[in-house]
């Protein structure tokens, strides 16, 4: 049975269809041109289910290398910035579509974003086998072996970057196809990723710590976590830098 | 003499790629593989004709050949990697390098499915697992030809340094088969660029060189089965180390003795 025949079917039905996620990452145009258009609860509730299962995975991975106990944070904190990030900005991304040119609803804009995310999720989720591979082979970090954690650190940036940048490209790609026109399409992806990262790297910023520090304790949030915010502390260490 | 050699016929320059003829084409790729036998003949002799069965839906039966011929074999080179060391190696590496190998090949199986659909590919994640174990199998086909030339340098050199090497070299060229295999395998998913699989193969090759690793000793003696926590290295900073206390890299040729000393 063809792809494409069980898609079809699982658009009649009102299940969820895992398959679906591997048409999201072909970037298949005609069934996801339809999924945009149609309500469904199932599909919805699908895009959640990975997002929350695939970023939840990789979380763990991230931070369990400082204990098992961070990495249960880490797993619960991920899923929660992607979500939060979607649901925080989902009314302005849904006036920011009009304005700039691509007439979609509220519904419609909420589903391309979590159509995105579910890419990228799906993406991080396949890796954290590695990453955990990667993490049992490394010293603990308590054993402050030198060059271990840039590895760690620059394959996490690597891996997220990459997932995240295929999860923009898909969205690119559909924005540029609902709005016919593929200038219109940049510029509501440039304009949904300036206020998906103005309040994701917030966000990040509240909810660290996620690979933990050895020489600070294993927690779910920092004390001061509603304490400054992530530009404050990058001009900080950029003004360190110089 | 100086005569001028035959023009080269158009279309007929020996880096012209054409496009590969779809599988199924010939009646022999639709024959159906028999045992464990029949799928060594095929993975050896007939790739396209595995290629093709992995898409049937009653597979299932060829991918278990292929993971038992997997097993099997590394067992069988296992044994002879412990040779060289001998008493506990005997069965301590066999069960290293089958499980390392199975191991590695889980851990990147996602990730090839992800560039697999990333790349337009429509395959399965059941059919890429068979692929990933048709590599297996015949990467471990290859090793057990390598066997009696790995067991000839055993009985000759007390190099760990050494002995790992020509073991690597010997991995080495059967995974570029068995990758040759899994790429060609690609090229019929309907993928419409290969990037995606050169960076996964980079990443199978890391994964794999780690695991030797992190399942130390495979070559040599060790009071533990596998290293302890403490003794976490990544593979490079263990290869570096290993060179450094060989003896056979290490010790000074003895002095020769002095003329004037027998005056």
């Amino acid at each position: 049975m063809s792809t494409h025949v069980i898609i079809q079917m699982s658009e009649r039905a009102s299940t969820m269809d895992v398959r679906e996620v591997s048409v999201l990452l072909r970037g298949e145009p005609e069934p996801i041109n339809r999924w945009i258009r149609t309500a469904s609860a199932p599909r919805t509730a699908l895009y959640v289910a990975v997002i929350v299962a695939g970023t939840g995975i990789y979380g763990a991975a991230m931070g369990c290398w400082r204990q098992p106990l961070q990495g249960l944070y880490t797993a619960i904190k991920f899923p929660l910035i992607v979500l939060l990030t979607t649901l925080g900005n989902g009314l302005l991304n849904a006036m920011l579509a009009p304005l700039l040119g691509l007439n979609i609803g509220f519904r419609q804009s909420l589903q391309a974003v979590l159509m995105s995310f579910t890419v990228a999720a799906a993406i991080l989720g396949s890796f954290s086998p590695l990453l955990y591979f990667l993490v049992w082979n490394a010293p603990p970090l308590a054993a402050h072996v030198s060059g271990v954690y840039p590895i760690i650190r620059l394959t996490n940036v690597a891996v997220i970057a990459f997932a995240g940048t295929v999860g923009c490209a898909r969205l690119g790609q559909l924005l540029g196809r609902l709005s016919d026109n593929p200038a219109v399409g940049r510029r509501v992806l440039f304009a949904w990723l300036t206020v998906n990262f103005l309040l994701g790297s917030q966000l990040s910023w509240i909810l660290r710590p996620f690979f933990g520090s050895p020489d600070l304790p294993v927690e779910f949030l920092r004390a001061n976590a509603f304490q400054g915010n992530f530009f404050e502390n990058l001009l900080q260490a950029l003004q360190q830098l110089f | 003499m100086g005569a001028t050699p035959p023009r080269i016929p158009t279309g007929s320059w020996a880096g012209y790629q054409a496009a590969p003829e779809p599988l199924g084409t010939n009646p022999v790729e639709r024959t159906p593989i028999q045992g464990v036998i029949g799928a060594v003949e095929a993975i050896l002799r007939q790739p396209r004709r595995v290629m093709f069965q992995m898409k049937q839906p009653n597979a299932g039966g060829l991918i278990i050949s292929l993971l038992a011929i997997a097993v099997v074999c590394s067992l069988v080179y296992g044994v002879v990697v412990g040779t060289f060391s001998g008493a506990q190696q005997y069965w301590a590496a066999p069960v290293k390098i089958a499980c390392g190998m199975l191991i590695s090949a889980l851990i990147c199986l996602p990730s090839l499915y992800i560039f697999a659909c990333l790349s337009g590919s429509q395959a399965r994640l059941a059919e890429m697992f068979g692929l990933v174990a048709g590599l297996m199998a015949l990467l471990t086909v290859l090793l057990i030809g390598f066997a009696p030339v790995a067991w000839v340098f055993s009985e000759s050199t007390h190099s760990v340094v050494v002995m790992g090497s020509l073991h690597l070299a010997f991995w080495f060229v059967a995974a570029i088969f068995g990758l040759r295999f899994l790429h060609a395998a690609f090229c019929h998913l309907n993928a419409k660029t290969s990037g995606g699989f050169q960076v996964w193969v980079a990443i199978f090759l890391l994964v794999a060189l780690q695991m030797t690793t992190a399942l130390r000793p495979l070559v040599g003696k060790s009071d533990r089965f596998l290293p302890a926590a403490t003794e976490k290295k990544f593979f490079v900073q263990h290869w570096l180390d290993c060179v450094a206390t060989d003896p056979t890299w290490n010790e000074t040729p003895p002095k020769a003795p002095r003329q004037d000393a027998q005056n």
